[in-house]
């Protein structure tokens, strides 16, 4: 696996902490973040049920397996990343590059780069119900800046596209800066969004500087 | 990105133009434009091989033809 050298913020004292974004994740990785994962899954989920949460306020993402989509990594056109920080995978994400066209002029049917899924860490996650402040901050952001850049690699020219749940849609609008193109009925009415190449020049020049 | 090898290809003149015409279409290298298609073939042949058909359908005609993908 090939790395990236970054940081991440811990949310306690705001201090940033050094951490790397691998790519080319294989299954036994996903193996690993799962079984990392579901132990936090589990205390949150009992967390919530104490506190009388209301199932439609549950993050959204509770469910997910990612031991479940070990297949997807088997396609050329799929690629895994990972944020290790402390040495535990902080967020990961699976990107397709191919397959996948802009729907937004200029560049109308010309590739994208779609992010398939895009997950932090359960113990990232900031959920005030259960006084859960998470651990650390911008992994999001920074996987979704490693998925620009690839698109850039790809000759994409930045352009990115993806379906969000929609705990996830102010991040992806606000954060992100894609643009929301409309529910899309064959993928569980999910919202869609896109980058294009201007938006995400601008994009990979904010993180450059940061 | 993982490392990459060298190949060399030999096209005939009217596979060549075609692979022009795709990387001036959709703004990619021929490099690029081959490496959709492989991934696109392994996609398809993956899913093939679970026992799925691939299709192509008009909605305005309302019709749909599989693909036979050899």
């Amino acid at each position: 696996m090939s790395g990236i050298e970054t940081f991440v913020q811990r949310r306690s004292d705001k201090e940033l902490v050094s951490a790397t974004i691998l790519e080319g994740m294989a299954a036994t990785d996903l193996l690993v973040v799962e079984n990392e994962w579901r132990a936090e899954r589990s205390s949150v989920m009992q967390e919530l049920l104490s506190a009388g949460v209301a199932r439609p306020n549950w993050p959204e993402s509770l469910h997910w397996d990612w031991s479940r989509k070990v297949p997807e990594l088997q396609l050329l056109a799929s690629t895994g990343f990972g944020i290790v920080c402390e040495k535990r995978w902080q967020g990961v994400m699976i990107t397709k590059s191919a397959g996948y066209f802009t729907r937004l002029e200029p560049d109308k049917g010309k590739p994208l780069l779609y992010v398939d899924y895009l997950e932090v860490a359960p113990w990232n996650w900031v959920i005030p119900q259960i006084n859960r402040d998470g651990l650390y901050k911008t992994v999001g952001s920074t996987l979704f800046w490693r998925a620009v850049q690839q698109s850039e690699e790809e000759g994409f020219h930045g352009r990115v596209g993806l379906h969000a749940l929609p705990q996830a849609e102010p991040f992806y609008e606000k954060v992100c800066r894609m643009r929301p193109l409309g529910r899309d009925a064959s993928k569980q009415n999910l919202l869609y969004f896109e980058l294009t190449r201007q938006q995400a020049a601008g994009f990979l020049k904010m993180g450059e500087s940061k | 990105m993982a490392a990459k090898k060298t190949m060399t290809l030999n096209l005939t003149d009217a596979e060549m133009a075609v692979l022009d015409e795709l990387s001036e279409k959709k703004d990619l290298s021929k490099t690029a434009v081959l490496r959709q298609a492989l991934r696109l073939y392994q996609m398809v042949n993956m899913r093939i091989d679970r026992g799925e058909k691939l299709f192509f359908e008009d909605e305005a005609k309302k019709e749909k033809a599989e693909v036979m993908v050899l």
